[in-house]
């Protein structure tokens, strides 16, 4: 019966990714309902409520143990992989509930692809990188093409076009994040998530991410988690600012969101004084 | 986890380097005000020593306008400021041109006592030109007070202070005109047209500094009153 329903789930994001448009640009393609998760007793964010735009640029940023990851990890259901964590509140994707038991996680992750702080390639070429999840998820026809629309979109196809069976870890730190962003966009997913992509990288292979991010939002949403408040205020279009609240005793730290509206806002003219005082170093 | 230390340590003289530029400024403030003051006396009083010391003493304000610029564009390139640390950035660097402006106007008025001192005058403009700078040096007090106590009331004050200021600049016309044909008196009454000219200016450039302030309190930048529109407000 589940695996009923969740054939049904499939087939329903399914048909709204082919029906596109849907949303449209500033249209919430997320929308995070009273969102708390756990782990074990500890709750690493609370009562986040907010709704992402589609096609637009969301960075969230914060202190350490604020639950940035953690929030963009709810996004695409990467906590379901930690077996203590609990989700609550509702994580509505362009109006479906990606926590309902029908849903599909597989399906959910191929629709929101996720690009790590350290560039994660597998250990084999170049091509194969990018071919892997095509054919994991069936998409082998016009195979080459695939690969390389993915390789062009990702700015990477121009290097790396002569030598597509090089492998991957030849690669500089910069080109393997691109090849996994490229990765990430071949199985044509609706969003983009990235957590930290650029902190391991140096500032020319920094902007190239970044100029991609600007490339890339006219097809997909993107959610990035930096702690690079410059790099916040650069490319995004939206901040979302989390603070860490402590429990009376101290011993509970907990992730809250005290700010969130358009970047040029939240850098010229924050309403919540704990993002005055963590934009302008005024803490601690 | 890095140590947060040597970050706060960054941000702490920033935060020193953002306070002595907002003292420069107050600096300069007072330094316009001054020379002001100095050249309405050498106007008044005939003295061509007070109208040397307003011209001379223009060198210290141009030297802290271009201090305040240089060290301005090198916290702008190493500190990168936001919110309001980016707001009173833009602030000095606008008050700062303001004031400096000010001196100029300031030693403008000398220069014209210089000239005009061998004149007959007028005690009708003499008196309308007094009572034009006893305005608009409360008004640069008033803008700057405003700014060093971050008064928003006291700043959205300053366009109600600038209209007396502006009818008397207007009503100059007049007293040139009733001067009549006699050749050295319409020789320095048109010269007192440049001062009055010169104080209107001052009152607006004291308005534009209190714009300022209200712009670093509520983070949106209005012009107080609107020159290509106006009176627009008063059309009902």
């Amino acid at each position: 019966m589940v695996t009923d329903e969740r054939e049904h789930v499939k087939v329903q994001i399914e048909a709204r990714h082919q029906e596109r448009p849907a949303p449209r640009i500033g249209e919430p393609v997320f929308r995070l309902e009273s969102v708390t998760v756990a782990y074990d007793e500890q709750e690493a964010i609370r009562d986040i409520t907010l709704d992402v735009p589609a096609n637009q640029i969301t960075a969230i940023i914060g202190p350490s143990g604020s639950g940035k990851s953690t929030m963009i990890r709810v996004l695409n259901r990467m906590n379901d992989l930690i077996p203590s964590a609990r989700v609550s509140g509702k994580v509505l994707y362009n109006g479906q509930d990606l926590y309902e038991p029908a849903v599909d996680p597989v399906e959910v992750r191929r629709r929101i692809g996720m690009v790590f702080q350290k560039p994660n390639p597998f250990p084999k070429s170049i091509y194969e990188n990018v071919a892997f999840g095509l054919r994991v998820n069936g998409m082998t026809e016009r195979l080459d093409d695939r690969v390389e629309q993915a390789l062009r979109a990702a700015a990477l196809w121009d290097e790396v076009k002569s030598d597509l069976r090089k492998n991957a870890y030849d690669l500089s730190g910069g080109q393997q994040q691109r090849l996994c962003i490229a990765r990430a966009i071949a199985v044509e997913p609706d969003t983009i998530l990235m957590d930290e992509p650029a902190s391991a990288l140096d500032p020319i292979a920094t902007q190239r991410i970044e100029d991609l991010m600007f490339e890339l939002k006219d097809q997909y949403s993107i959610v990035i988690v930096t702690h690079n408040m410059q790099q916040a205020a650069r490319v995004s279009d939206m901040t979302a600012f989390l603070t860490v609240e402590v429990s009376q005793e101290g011993k509970q730290r907990t992730g809250v969101l005290a700010e969130y509206d358009r970047t040029e806002v939240v850098f010229t003219n924050p309403s919540d004084p704990r993002t005055e005082a963590y934009i302008t170093g005024r803490f601690g | 986890m890095a140590d947060p230390r040597p970050q706060q340590e960054a941000r702490r003289r920033f935060h020193e380097e953002l306070a002595t530029l907002e003292d420069d400024i107050h600096r300069c403030g007072e330094l316009a005000e001054r020379a002001l003051t100095r050249a309405m006396e050498a106007l008044m009083e005939r003295d061509p020593a007070k109208a040397d010391e307003v011209i001379a003493g223009d060198d210290e304000l141009d030297e802290l306008y271009i201090s305040v610029e240089r060290r301005w564009l090198e916290v702008m390139a190493l500190q990168t400021p936001v919110a309001t640390d980016l707001r009173l950035m833009s602030v000095i660097l606008h008050v700062n041109f303001h004031l400096e402006r000010i001196g100029d106007m300031a030693v403008n008025i000398a220069k014209m006592s210089q000239l005009t001192r061998h004149l007959p005058t007028n005690p009708t403009i003499l008196s309308h030109l007094q009572e034009m700078a006893d305005v608009v040096r409360p008004m640069i007090r008033a803008a700057m007070e405003a700014f060093a106590r971050r008064d928003l009331q006291l700043a959205l004050r300053l366009p109600d202070m600038d209209e007396p200021v502006d009818r008397l600049n207007r009503g100059m016309y007049r007293e040139v005109a009733a001067c009549g044909l006699e050749h050295d008196l319409i020789e320095w009454a048109a010269a007192m047209m440049v001062v009055s000219r010169q104080l209107e200016r001052v009152g607006d450039h004291a308005v534009d500094v209190a714009e300022q302030v209200a712009f670093l309190l509520t983070g949106e930048f209005r012009e107080f009153t609107d020159a290509s529109h106006p009176g627009a407000e008063d059309d009902e």
